[in-house]
């Protein structure tokens, strides 16, 4: 972008706020565009798919169990699974749960930093774990340890929205 | 990318404010504040869409499907982009760096890592590769050792770029959340600090269990 003239005079230009603004949201405009939006629109079709064959009682049945550790759902299972895939998508699904009112919205406040803690995680071991050149040995201790983070993290927010006295 | 001049970087007023201004918007402590100190809430400033009828914004009522899905992720574009703007000038400030001098001591005692990886550490909050490439050099240039680096890595991995994909990704949880998007973020951080420990601990209990054996040795 910013022209290096290789001539006498070189004018170091400091981008302004209002450029480092228009640049942040530009970015922003793209990641709404680029992940934000294919994410909500597979997760609003996938939903409908499931409803309407049926599925969603069953899973709310067979992991009703498990996710009530943490305050949640069978259904809430939807969620973690498509967010393991990728972060928007577990957002979006959460967010279709809730329009739907089948999550609450204090549990999707509960999923939402799950979400974010174990969200793209394949991607994600690529970008950190191997670029980092971390010793090979505990790279599997690392996957789960992000697992369990996602964990830590649903149960500290239900103990957040009780000491805020939200639940 | 990264340079890993870690050399004594002059953090000015700016960096200072910035920092303070977006830990406050974010905290959401201004959220039902009656007062023009409000404006400082990156909640109010974010602001609702008008509606078409009662109680309906553009996307209309009784959607369902990709449609639907559509409509509100359209609804998501202006939080998005305001908080990435807002978020670029603050890191263009000098917020990361004020935020580097906070973090520089206490790093050894929370997660069991040298200072000289502040930087790293402050720029995995908004960034999952800049980060990580740090981290590599750290190690290369001898400043953290092997096992230190698994930690940290650990630390990075789980929630990579807390901040930019809670308000990216996190997009269409943000109008739902009844917490503060801060106390989200904050929580997430916590989440990663405890499992970064669980991996410190494991680490130490191993060796202490080898190094009765045999040498252990570093890879």
């Amino acid at each position: 972008m910013a022209e290096q003239s290789n001539g006498t005079l070189t004018l170091q230009v400091k981008p302004s706020m209002i450029d480092e603004f228009v640049k942040g949201a530009k970015k922003g405009f793209y990641v709404a565009v680029e992940n934000i939006t294919p994410a909500m629109v597979l997760a609003y079709a996938l939903i409908l798919f499931l409803n309407i064959i049926g599925v969603m009682p069953i899973l709310a049945k067979l992991l009703g169990p498990i996710m009530a550790v943490f305050g949640l759902p069978g259904e809430a299972m939807v969620v973690l699974t498509a967010a393991f895939f990728a972060k928007a998508a577990g957002c979006a699904t959460a967010a279709t749960l809730y329009s739907q009112g089948v999550i609450t919205a204090t549990q999707a406040t509960i999923l939402f930093p799950a979400c974010i803690t174990m969200g793209t995680l394949v991607g994600n071991f690529v970008r950190v774990v191997m670029v980092s050149q971390t010793n090979i040995k505990w790279q599997p201790l690392l996957l789960c340890s992000a697992l369990v983070d996602a964990a830590v993290v649903m149960w500290l927010t239900r103990f957040a929205l009780f000491i805020m006295g939200v639940s | 990318m990264a340079e890993t001049n870690q050399k004594e970087y002059k953090v000015t007023w700016k960096g200072w404010l910035s920092l303070t201004i977006l830990v406050i918007s974010l905290s959401g402590i201004f959220t039902n504040a009656n007062a023009p100190w409000k404006a400082l809430d990156f909640m109010v400033l974010t602001g609702n869409f008008g509606e078409v009828a009662k109680g309906i914004i553009f996307t209309g009522k009784g959607g369902i499907g990709a449609k639907d899905g559509f409509m509100f992720a359209l609804t998501l574009f202006p939080t998005v982009m305001f908080a990435l703007g807002c978020i670029q000038v603050a890191e263009s400030l000098g917020a990361l760096r004020a935020a580097e001098k906070i973090f520089h001591p206490l790093l050894r005692p929370l997660l069991g890592i040298p200072g000289v990886s502040g930087l790293a550490f402050v720029s995995s909050f908004t960034s999952t590769d800049v980060g990580a490439v740090m981290t590599k050099e750290l190690v290369d240039e001898k400043l953290m050792t092997d096992n230190e680096r698994t930690i940290f890595a650990a630390y990075q991995f789980a929630g990579s770029a807390v901040i930019v994909n809670t308000f990216g990704t996190g997009g269409p949880l943000l109008p739902i959340t009844v917490l503060p998007v801060g106390i989200i973020i904050l929580l997430i951080v916590i989440a990663k600090i405890i499992g970064a420990n669980m991996v410190r601990l494991y680490l130490k209990w191993y060796l202490a269990k080898n190094a009765v054996v045999g040498g252990s040795k570093n890879g």
